[in-house]
């Protein structure tokens, strides 16, 4: 685990978790008890029974204590589990605002193509991001327990039927030469499932765009077919993960029934008979309630497999430890000015693209980029904003660094996302007062789609706006932006040619006082703006 | 070159449309209820094994137990039996196991195969209008839960029904009026139950709108991320998820605080049967009392009604675990009807229409061009022509399946550009292969370095729409049959269109080749060209 996921959590809920344990512990400590304590009583009471001793027999306490345990035992679990998810819960918000933050700051995030956004590796995503956060519920907690509660039944039978440790010895050490295998074939099984699910679902997402002409050259059916095959591998490879479950499952059956007859058997060699076999049949039937807890062994071994899966796919998202958050994040003043002599362009994979470039940025003179698509206007855009590559560009007072421009740039992606939120809270305008931002909206033409939808305080997602409202709604954003660099990727894409000419004309207008760079392959040149032909 | 010949006769043309078109819906969960049928039964059976052996383990060893203490003599069977009867219990249990993970597995596996011939069935037209990444998502995922509801959580709810009334058997065995008590619980438990259902349901109903906000709101900012990283909003929105994400938690839990109530009370119910067994079973052993059904017991009996009565409770505990299966399996089940029951009725189109009839007398060679404004059905014709556009009446006049399709959207299969052109292509044609990328200008492409070994990344991820032109213009160029053109040399720089124009005028001397497209230089090569129009077709001569 990285340093940024790890350190909110433990302060906040240490004591919480201290509790569940504790609960948890009185939870098993009950149900040990509680049948051991009856096998007990009514061996005693049996005993008794046949004699006179049955009219002084104290029937009240053992009766009270079983009471006592039987209902214990229901209200430690439900504790348990109750602060268990709370602590948990609470766990889960921490690390998600720092898996957030990390996310924020990686790489990923700025270079090509966010992947985050396909639904698929979202779902994966939040699966492993699931298993890190119920981890602790779902196999330390139960692990440790059952630890501890080995432990005592285990001293317990030295003490009270030393000739059975080596029986049961011999039951732990088989169960835990399964677990042994159920991790090593489990890790390689989950593995298999991932890794299928993900090709699957890439695959599937290569040919569905393509369905037209593949179905026009008669290859979709054998496509699809391959694709989804790959679905049902990763089910088949599912499957053979619960069958090794099932295997340890059915080893780890074996402890419970298998310790209590052994400490009734080695009682019984050394010599116990009658009421001195209470003692040894309080411990067996102990033995028996452990084994009860024993049966989720196999869960818990899957929980952790999948924790040490997840947490590796989560940490190769995540920023490097070096790249901070406050590092650099101070802004220049105002820019009016950017310039370089020779840029070398870079494709999002970092391997150089075309000549170096002569790029002269002025506030109030848009820069309009145009070329064919795949030529790497948008990857020109992200290295002038500072996203990708470690150029420095001089401004006014000096060179900037990309970390300098990216604290003063705001970067409106052709893909623009809808933030599913409130329209105020999509238009990243803090402080901005209503009318200011119903101005926005009236310059993109979306007043009356926002008013309709509930106005400033509606809440909208992706889906209920269609591509051509989502980007006007993203030029709003840039018509509120106070950074002195703007840059835009084909603003008006999506748009009906006359509108898209109208809003950037206004939008252009508003900016006039920033650097904008532009890019498009439908505009080929606009008025009052320098062209630069990549 | 205006030689009159049909490449297709029309009457054959509705063979060619899709049986699925227009067919009843895929009703997910009634497929998998008959698919899971089988493997229902035999899950079921051997749960029930598994719970008959159980009791009879727990049976031996009280026996056993009962025996070694009242100092009554154990014979060789007895243990002979109890170790048979443990080690068939963990058998039983595997073998259900096994059982309920092999029976979900072909449920779902059959369920996707299902799924697969009605994708596969599905006209193109219908699958447009699929979003790649939410499909993908519901069919790698969607067969699992309903598998899981199908197979799992059914024989749950059966042997909530089976299981107790096995152990309440087992318990009449030895005492008929311990099983009267277990059984006496039952209904108590169960009013308890439809008091909190109810109150877990009314409480889930009022929080549910809110929920629906917060509970998605950590998978959409990480959705949206680059939004968020480029409007320099990712404090702010850190913030504002830490704040929805605490109110989120703290909503859960008044939910979670009811919901545990569920197994707390089953639990609270078997500890109940037990503490008051034990007492009851204890005042009979001491002979203090009589009462009927717990006095004169043998301690192994005794003992052994204690090991059962949390048995017979297990199995609903069981079943409340299982809540979310349902839930999660009926979300599916719909979430994949939604998916593969999509309907579209085809555009009014007159226009395309008309141009169909127009085209039903195709040369066998020579360039067709489709003109026309955005609107008026270029794209449709196109699809309608090869038979894969919606509807019934489809009049497709080139047989699907038998072109080759010229796009922004074609595929590109391979990992490098030579793989990518010469694909499922003859031996003949891939020997040129190199001639053609370089006469299609795919060799000097300063974005494509590398030549014929250029990687193209999976599905040709790394290259642009006029790359992937291309490369499907050289496919074509190397095939043999009817060509379709969506568009060929919209989005290209001009020396790039010129070659594509080449290419395809090339193409047009020996096979046929249906462009749509709006580009003058393409329709100046025509031999034939159709200018639609949304009030019908014009035919102009080339």
């Amino acid at each position: 685990m990285t340093s940024h996921t790890a350190m909110p959590e433990r302060r906040d809920t240490a004591t919480l978790w201290r509790l569940t344990i504790l609960l948890g512990a009185a939870g098993l400590a009950c149900a040990i008890l509680l049948g051991g304590l009856s096998a007990w009583f009514l061996g005693s009471v049996a005993i008794a029974g046949l004699s006179a001793a049955a009219l002084t027999f104290n029937f009240h306490v053992p009766a009270a204590f079983v009471r006592l345990f039987a209902l214990g035992r229901t209200a430690t679990r439900y504790g348990e589990r109750l602060l268990g998810h709370k602590a948990a819960l609470a766990d889960q918000t921490s690390r998600r605002i720092a898996l957030f933050g990390a996310l924020a700051h990686g790489p990923a995030a700025r270079s090509a193509g966010w992947q985050l956004a396909d639904p698929a590796r979202l779902a994966d995503y939040l699966d492993d991001v699931e298993d890190l956060d119920f981890a602790t519920l779902r196999t330390d907690l139960p692990a440790r327990l059952l630890l501890a509660g080995l432990t005592v039944a285990v001293v317990a039978t030295a003490v009270l039927a030393p000739l059975a440790l080596a029986p049961i010895a011999l039951l732990i050490g088989v169960m835990g030469l399964g677990l042994r295998r159920l991790l090593r074939e489990g890790e390689a099984c989950w593995q298999a499932v991932r890794d299928r699910r993900r090709q699957g679902a890439e695959a599937f997402g290569r040919i569905l765009p393509s369905v037209v002409p593949l179905q026009a050259e008669g290859a979709w059916p054998g496509r699809c077919a391959a694709a989804l095959d790959l679905f049902s591998q990763a089910e088949d490879a599912l499957a053979a993960l619960r069958l090794a479950q099932a295997r340890t499952d059915a080893l780890a059956f074996l402890l419970g029934p298998g310790a209590a007859v052994s400490v009734m058997a080695a009682a019984w060699i050394a010599g116990a008979r009658g009421a001195e076999l209470l003692v040894p049949a309080f411990l067996a039937f102990a033995w028996l309630a452990l084994g009860e807890a024993v049966q989720s062994v196999s869960r818990m071994a899957v929980a952790a497999l999948r924790r040490k899966t997840a947490q590796a796919e989560i940490d190769s998202w995540a920023a490097p430890d070096e790249v901070g958050t406050g590092a650099a994040a101070f802004a220049p003043a105002h820019m009016t000015h950017l310039h370089r002599h020779s840029l070398r362009r870079r494709a999002p994979d970092g391997r150089p693209l075309g000549d170096p470039l002569f790029i002269e940025l002025k506030a109030g003179r848009p820069t309009l980029l145009i070329g064919p698509s795949g030529v790497g206007k948008t990857s020109l855009l992200k290295q002038i904003a500072g996203w990708i590559g470690d150029d420095a560009l001089t401004g006014q007072a000096g060179p900037l660094c990309p970390a300098q421009r990216a604290a003063s740039a705001m970067l409106c992606p052709h893909d623009a996302a809808i933030l599913a939120d409130t329209v105020r809270a999509n238009l990243f305008a803090q402080g901005r007062c209503d009318a200011e931002l119903w101005q926005a909206l009236e310059a993109v033409e979306l007043a009356g789609r926002i008013q309709e939808a509930g106005g400033l305080d509606g809440w909208i997602t992706q889906d209920a706006l269609s591509l051509g409202e989502a980007q006007r709604l993203n030029l709003a954003r840039a018509w509120l932006s106070d950074k002195s660099l703007v840059l835009l990727d084909e603003p008006t894409e999506h748009l009906d040619p006359l509108q898209g000419r109208r809003i950037l004309t206004r939008l252009l207008e508003r900016l006039s006082d920033r650097i904008v760079v532009l890019s498009s392959h439908g505009v080929a040149e606009w008025p009052g703006s320098v062209t630069l032909r990549l | 070159m205006r030689q009159k010949c049909m490449i297709q006769s029309k009457a054959s043309a509705p063979a060619l449309t899709s049986p699925a078109a227009g067919a009843a819906g895929f009703a997910a969960l009634d497929k998998a209820n008959s698919l899971g049928k089988s493997g229902l039964r035999r899950l079921l059976a051997w749960q029930l094994v598994r719970s008959a052996v159980r009791i009879g383990s727990a049976g031996s060893l009280a026996l056993l137990f009962g025996a070694l203490i009242m100092g009554e003599s154990v014979t060789p069977a007895l243990v002979v039996a109890v170790a048979a009867l443990v080690a068939a219990a963990a058998l039983a249990s595997l073998m259900a196991d096994r059982c309920q993970a092999l029976a979900e597995t072909s449920v779902s596996k059959a369920l996707r195969v299902a799924l697969r011939e009605r994708l596969q069935a599905m006209p193109a037209g219908l699958q447009r209008k699929l979003s790649p990444g939410s499909a993908a998502v519901a069919i790698q995922r969607h067969p699992e839960a309903i598998a899981a509801l199908v197979v799992g959580h059914r024989a749950a709810t059966m042997m909530m029904a089976a299981g107790p009334l096995l152990a309440a058997a087992a318990l009449a065995l030895v005492s008929w009026q311990a099983a009267l008590l277990v059984l006496g619980l039952t209904p108590v438990m169960i009013l308890f139950f439809a008091l909190v259902g109810g109150a877990i349901r009314q409480s889930a109903r009022a929080q549910e709108q809110a929920f629906g906000h917060l509970a998605a709101q950590f998978a959409d900012r990480v959705r949206t991320l680059p939004t968020i990283v480029g409007n320099d909003a990712v404090a702010r929105e850190q913030a504002k998820l830490a704040e929805r994400l605490d109110v989120y938690v703290g909503r859960t839990m008044g939910v979670l605080r009811l919901a545990f109530l569920n197994a707390g009370l089953i639990d609270f119910f078997a500890a109940l049967s037990i503490a008051m067994l034990a007492v009851f079973l204890g005042l009979g052993h001491l002979g203090l009392a009589t009462i009927p059904g717990f006095s004169h017991l043998a301690l192994w009996q005794s003992l052994f009604i204690l090991m059962i009565a949390p048995e017979y409770f297990g199995h609903f505990r069981r079943f409340s675990e299982q809540y979310h299966a349902k839930a999660e399996g009926l979300a599916a089940a719909a979430g994949l009807d939604d998916l593969l029951d999509i309907t579209a009725d085809p555009p009014v189109l007159p226009a395309v229409d008309h141009a169909l009839a127009e085209l039903a007398d195709l040369p066998p060679h020579g360039l067709v061009v489709i003109s026309g404004s955005s609107g008026t059905g270029k794209s449709t014709l196109l699809r309608r022509i090869v038979g894969i556009e919606e509807g019934a009446a489809n009049g497709a006049v080139i047989p699907a399946g038998s072109c080759a399709w010229i796009g922004m959207d074609s595929f590109v299969p391979g990992a490098t550009l030579e793989e990518a052109i010469g694909e499922g292509l003859g031996d003949q044609a891939i020997a040129r292969v190199s001639e053609v990328a370089g006469r299609i200008g795919l060799l000097d492409d300063e974005l494509l370095r590398g030549g014929l070994a250029a990687p193209i990344g999976p599905g040709g991820v790394a290259l642009s729409g006029g790359q992937r032109l291309r490369i499907a213009v050289a496919r074509a160029l190397l095939g043999t049959g009817t060509v379709i053109a969506d568009e060929p040399t919209a989005k290209l720089d001009p020396a790039t269109a010129r070659s594509v124009r080449q290419g395809l005028r090339e193409i047009a001397s020996s096979r046929l080749v249906i462009a749509a497209s709006h580009d003058p230089a393409l329709i100046a090569l025509a031999d034939r060209h159709l200018a639609l129009s949304p009030a019908g077709v014009t035919e102009l001569a080339a």
